[in-house]
């Protein structure tokens, strides 16, 4: 990280999301992000997810590449014993290709990359459970080179481990939180739409339910989850717009919009918004201006919440106020 | 005195049963029983609420009572711990290996190198929170040092196979039935804690645990085993679901699983009876040792004896997420959209929500 004056470089903060598919990368708007993340890591099935289709990643690659951002591959979180050929023939066909880092949840993966001798850095998915410093040390000597909190923990935890270890930490600033990953399909499985077609393995055929908005909702209490089928994410986005220039203070610097199921819209307008958050929060003389909170408001369907960094539970919300005069 | 342990001083194989102790009067009950081993878990270091771990008193009594009698005593550790207070959850693996305990359930993947350093012969059981899903698993938590990984209730033979082709770590499965469908995921859930948490209090023992049950704050609420309506927003009515399905205690599959060499059989339970999972011990003792000494492998014999405990099992369960959602009355009433903070004091205990 390069620190001039007290200040971090714009140069060296990176801001990244994901993209699922080719359809999904024509379709969004990435101007705004320095790096993406391509592929849906929690369904293999999702039509043509790059996590599942190695004969899409070469013109991905080169298209993120051509407009001068970093592109890193996900690779499945959950794989059975009976996906692992297929993730395996993805990462024959990764380490080909000049991606800058493959992100991975499964400790296994990570043991069969090891042992191929894979050279291409590796970044830990939010499924890996990255708790402790101590974990991210261990994970250093498999080619870890940058880990991705669990969600749980705070700030001042986050930073602590960004200090006591020699891997990057990515911090995610907005989006739905990822509170779970099933190995089955939940919608598949209950959805009254989704049609319940078994091929001639006993397995359930995917007509994608989940292209159309799922929710839990638990009237007593008012909780709400967003189910995606196999994964549950936070009814209210993740929104730490406000405290940009804190994070930045902090030394933090790898920002990441969670947009896994998001329109583009959403890609778009998230991105330049925590764009020029980022920007005014590096200026020395720029006068405040809008942080766009209302427009991610409005983006939010179940609202606005600052996940776990304030140690509150996660679908809590402080704005800039009530932590800097708390 | 120790005396010869029940796991170890055998060199046939010998499937263990792994008992839980909830309290010093479970602990007890369940070595009485003949388990080959138990397991507890200290006050906010285990997953559970505290009325079902243990004070460092009762864990260091019920060490010496087990040990006494050859029956190992294992420490759960699995939450995971804040990298704030990795020196504290040290100082608990000190602790309890100085006074005899054999093993440590282990879910944090740097902790398992740093108790190798401290106790370079002890057992490190790896929990279901470390959430495997494959064999090369296996090979990992092998690679790092661990001793046994404990399987999720889904897999079956075929699985066993598979690990057992691919890494050489010792098994240990749980004593429920294959759960194919629901929202599977031990390892991989903060459900709960995104909807509420409570901190522990001093007079709790503890007062610096924050976030979920796998980092030891006060408990998970079991919300995925509530109803939840599930649906899109042009659904007008959606369907009452619960988010996981119910296991079942496990029978059939016992005689393959230890001709294959399974090496635990772990009994869940800490927060059920002392009577319940006492006849739970004494049922799978007797299972077991009939399959060992082959005076008994067809298991539809038990059926009834294990119908009738399934539904005291289920019971109590039904009993248990009541009192847990009773507890977490009160949370997520704001109005969706706001943006908003609570800190919401009940029983006299920090909570959030």
């Amino acid at each position: 990280m390069s620190i001039h004056n007290n200040k971090i470089e714009l140069s060296t903060i990176e801001l990244s999301t994901n993209i699922a598919n080719p359809k999904q990368l024509r379709q969004c708007d990435i101007s705004a992000y320095d790096a993406i993340y391509l592929g849906d890591f929690s369904c293999m099935d999702y039509p043509n997810n790059f996590c599942s289709h190695p004969e899409l990643l070469a013109d991905a690659l080169a298209e993120i590449h051509g407009a001068g951002k970093k592109a890193y591959l996900r690779v499945y979180a959950t794989p059975g014993n009976e996906d692992l050929p297929e993730v395996s023939e993805l990462l024959d066909e990764a380490v080909k290709l000049p991606f800058d880092a493959l992100e991975v949840h499964n400790l296994g993966v990570l043991r069969m990359l090891k042992e191929r001798g894979n050279t291409t850095p590796i970044h830990l998915g939010v499924f890996g459970n990255l708790y402790t410093d101590a974990t991210a040390r261990v994970l250093k000597d498999y080619g870890v080179t940058r880990v991705y909190p669990n969600p749980e923990l705070s700030l001042k935890e986050i930073v602590y481990i960004r200090d006591n270890t020699p891997v990057e930490v990515l911090f995610p600033v907005h989006g739905k939180i990822p509170l779970v990953i099933s190995e089955t399909c939940f919608i598949i499985e209950n959805s009254q739409c989704a049609t319940q077609k078994v091929n001639p393995s006993g397995k359930l055929v995917c007509d994608f339910p989940c292209n159309q908005d799922y929710w839990l909702n638990r009237s007593n209490g008012g909780w709400v989850l967003k189910d995606t089928g196999r994964m549950t994410l936070s009814g209210k986005d993740l929104c730490m717009i406000e405290h940009m220039p804190e994070l930045i203070a902090q030394g933090l610097c790898c920002f990441y919009v969670q947009s896994h199921g998001e329109s583009p819209e959403y890609v778009a307008e998230t991105g330049r918004l925590y764009r020029a958050a980022i920007e005014r929060a590096l200026s020395d003389d720029a006068l405040p201006g809008p942080s766009g909170l209302e427009t991610l408001a409005r983006l939010a369907k179940e609202g606005l919440c600052n996940g776990y960094y304030f140690e509150g539970a996660g679908q809590t919300y402080l704005g800039r106020d009530q932590v800097v005069g708390g | 005195m120790s005396a010869p342990s029940r796991v170890t001083a055998e060199k046939a194989y010998r499937p263990c049963l792994l008992a839980p102790a909830g309290s010093l009067e479970m602990a007890m009950a369940v070595v009485d029983a003949g388990a080959d081993a138990l397991y507890m878990g200290p006050l906010g270091w285990s997953r559970r609420p505290y009325e079902s771990e243990m004070t460092d008193e009762d864990i260091h009594q019920a060490i010496d009572y087990a040990n006494a009698r050859g029956c190992e005593p294992r420490i759960v550790l699995n939450t995971f711990p804040s990298p704030l207070d990795m020196d504290a959850w040290l100082d608990k693996v000190r602790l309890f290996g100085g006074w005899g305990a054999s093993g440590f359930i282990v879910t944090d993947i740097g902790a398992m190198p740093l108790i190798r350093e401290i106790l370079p012969d002890t057992q490190i059981h790896v929990s279901i929170g470390s959430g495997i899903t494959n064999a090369w698993d296996g090979r990992f938590y092998e690679a790092l040092g661990a001793d046994l990984l404990i399987i999720p209730y889904r897999w079956g033979e075929t699985q066993i196979d598979q690990l057992q082709n691919t890494s050489g770590i010792g098994i240990e499965v749980f004593l429920f039935e294959t759960v194919q469908t629901g929202i599977i995921c031990p390892g991989r859930c903060i459900m709960s804690s995104y909807l509420k948490f409570r901190d522990w209090n001093e007079g709790e023992g503890h007062a610096n645990f924050h976030g979920s049950a796998n980092r030891g704050a006060k408990e998970c609420y079991r919300v995925c085993q509530t109803h939840w309506g599930h649906g899109t927003d042009d659904d007008d009515h959606k369907q009452q679901l619960k988010l996981r399905s119910d296991a079942r205690l496990m029978l059939h599959q016992l005689p393959a699983f230890i001709d294959r060499g399974v090496q635990f059989f772990k009994l869940s339970g800490r927060e059920r009876t002392t009577e319940m999972i006492r006849d739970l011990v004494c049922f799978y003792r007797k299972v077991i040792d009939a399959i060992q000494d082959g005076s008994q492998t067809d298991m539809r014999v038990y059926q009834d004896e294990l119908d009738l405990l399934q539904q005291r099992w289920v019971k109590a369960k039904a009993r248990r997420v009541g009192t847990l959602m009773a507890r977490a009355k009160g949370y997520g009433e704001q109005k969706p959209g706001a943006a908003e903070h609570a800190l919401v004091d009940l029983d006299g205990v920090r909570a959030h929500g």
